[in-house]
């Protein structure tokens, strides 16, 4: 069996998962609740949300580590536990553990033989991509040695020992340095350039911003908002922001407006609202003798839109259910 | 299939070989072994006797002891380090990772027992006395009752932590080698209900004391081949009870 191009490199349909927890087993905790996902191939794709959310439980049923409860999670068509099915995809776990008695050239070795890389084939491999995530020089090295950023480098590595068709990546700049965060995203982008599909679990969002292609925000084990990014950070009408001074918040809401968002700080006030709104409103502060002391347009960012959808859920995430 | 499990298995005994506790142990049982000559200075008569007797008990005690502390640890530790998630996510099935890493154990042990048994005949041979085949059977068969203890290792550390699978293992090697007296016993009780738990106890736990040919060697009493194979056929299809069962358990496990 081979992977099939028909197939969507990751496809995800009604994913349920409830964790039995405590030692009778009698506590569970929904992880997952009917999740709906489709990763199309060439593309990176972004799934953001805060811890408990369902990111790495979604990651771990995809890679065989934890089973559905419900639903059915495919890669390439195949379910998960299809050895053929992991063959054309390389993991990186979040906080990757390697074994740390063998050194970085030795697990890159085994690594390569278990996806099924062998001889010269395998030793030109383990040296390309030594040299890819720049660690040729601590390859002799006992893992147990390397700081945080080495092995985020050596467990990427072994990710793509076999040039795989899908990269599924946990958390993979997470406790890196911002040096160690940018040769990680430009790694990432080396593979996007060479047409290989990546799904990238975070909650870095500017990292999201970066590289993902498409992303989709989860909440409490829901998808709560999905699309290009381009898309979602178009689809707010922009907002502009007026910071005020000599006019209370109550005078504006008696006007008739409803900002989006105010603050009151100290003699100062800021509101946020629509592009005509701010117009208006600025006519009526200056003909009360108000001070208009700052106007300007608020770029909607992926921050914005992440902390709206949690808003907007007001679920508490991991919930526990009887 | 074959190249993911040999990969595994080589790992698993660098793995072994590069534990401190692993070679402690070995240089230990090595130098345990040397000083056997001494407990011939002790010794007016029965000579070859104390030779074969506290050669042979240095070897059991030394590799049962590590077989249970690599058997035990193995899975276990596997998971709490969270390295298993780099593993089982490669295309090789939880079944081949879990053979691959019991081999890898078995090899450690395999190349220990030789080296002890080298080491062995050696002074045997030094104090001028016989090597027998019963010797041969006893260490032969010692490897069974090392593959069935770091099976059942194995089936306890696929769902519970190192220190668990240690004491139950430990505590099975002892119920191992005195289920006979434990059935007998209970046999002659006129509890039912004590009587029904020695036999229980008879046929769930493995029957160690066949696989113990060391006093045999020592005495100096004949074996038949077909005691022999059919001491090595119950430890063999034991053991692969339990690796069977470990397999079921490790394939249906969350790694949360």
């Amino acid at each position: 069996m081979s992977t099939d191009t028909a197939h969507p490199p990751i496809e995800i349909q009604g994913l349920s998962k409830t964790y039995r927890l405590g030692f009778w087993m009698s506590r569970k905790v929904q992880a997952l609740k009917s999740l709906d996902l489709t990763v199309n191939s060439g593309e990176v794709y972004g799934l953001l949300g805060p811890n408990g959310a369902g990111k790495s439980t979604t990651i771990k049923v995809l890679m065989n580590l934890v089973r559905a409860s419900a639903g059915k999670a495919l890669l390439f068509g195949m379910p998960p536990h299809f050895k053929e099915a992991r063959r054309h995809i390389g993991f990186v776990p979040e906080n990757p553990a390697p074994y740390e008695y063998l050194t970085g050239r030795e697990f890159l070795n085994l690594a390569g033989q278990l996806a099924g890389l062998s001889g010269h084939t395998l030793d030109k491999r383990v040296k390309e991509v030594l040299q890819l995530v720049a660690m040729e020089r601590a390859a002799g090295l006992q893992i147990r040695r390397y700081s945080k950023g080495m092995i985020q480098r050596i467990a990427l590595a072994q990710a793509i020992i076999h040039k795989p068709k899908l990269l599924i990546l946990d958390e993979p700049t997470s406790g890196l340095d911002p040096v160690g965060r940018r040769q990680m995203r430009d790694l990432i982008l080396a593979e996007r350039e060479q047409g290989t599909t990546v799904l990238f679990c975070t909650h870095i969002i500017p990292d999201v911003e970066t590289v993902c292609d498409r992303v989709a925000v989860l909440v409490g084990g829901n998808r709560v908002r999905e699309g290009s990014v381009k898309d979602l950070l178009t689809s707010e009408a922009p907002l502009f922001e007026t910071v005020l001074e000599g006019v209370a918040l109550s005078q504006i809401h008696a006007w008739g407006y409803q900002p989006k968002y105010s603050k009151e700080i100290g003699e100062r006030l800021i509101v946020r609202t629509s592009d005509q709104e701010a117009q208006s409103l600025a006519r009526k502060v200056l003909g009360l003798s108000g001070r208009i002391i700052q106007l300007q347009p608020v770029r909607f960012s992926l921050e914005d839109l992440f902390l709206q959808a949690m808003t907007e859920v007001k679920q508490t995430v991991g919930t526990e259910i009887t | 299939m074959i190249q993911g499990f040999g990969a595994l298995a080589l790992n698993g005994f660098r793995e072994a070989r590069r534990n401190r506790v692993t070679l402690v142990v070995g240089f230990f049982a090595l130098a345990l072994l040397m000083c056997t000559t001494l407990v011939t200075e002790v010794t007016v008569h029965t000579f070859n006797r104390v030779l074969t007797d506290v050669g042979l008990g240095v070897m059991s005690i030394m590799l049962v002891l590590l077989a249970i502390f690599l058997s035990s640890g193995l899975l276990s530790r596997e998971i709490e380090r969270r390295t298993v998630f780099l593993m089982v996510s490669k295309p090789v099935s939880r079944s081949v990772f879990l053979a691959g890493r019991l081999a890898g154990n078995m090899l450690t042990l395999t190349l220990l027992l030789l080296a002890m048994g080298a080491l062995f005949f050696f002074e045997v041979s030094a104090f001028r006395n016989a090597i027998t085949s019963t010797q041969f059977v006893a260490i032969g068969v010692l490897w069974v009752e090392l593959l069935l203890l770091s099976s059942f290792g194995f089936v306890m550390s696929s769902f519970s932590s190192q220190i668990v699978s240690a004491v139950v293992t430990t505590g099975v090697y002892f119920a191992g080698h005195l289920v006979t007296d434990i059935y007998n016993i209970s046999s002659r009780s006129k509890s039912e209900l004590f009587r029904l738990g020695g036999k229980i106890a008879y046929y769930v736990l493995p029957n160690l004391s066949r696989l113990n040919y060391r006093p045999h060697a020592s005495y100096e009493v004949a074996v038949t081949p077909s005691e022999v194979v059919s001491s090595v056929a119950y430890g063999i299809a034991y053991s692969a009870a339990l690796v069977v069962l470990a397999m079921i358990l490790f394939s249906r496990r969350d790694f949360k």
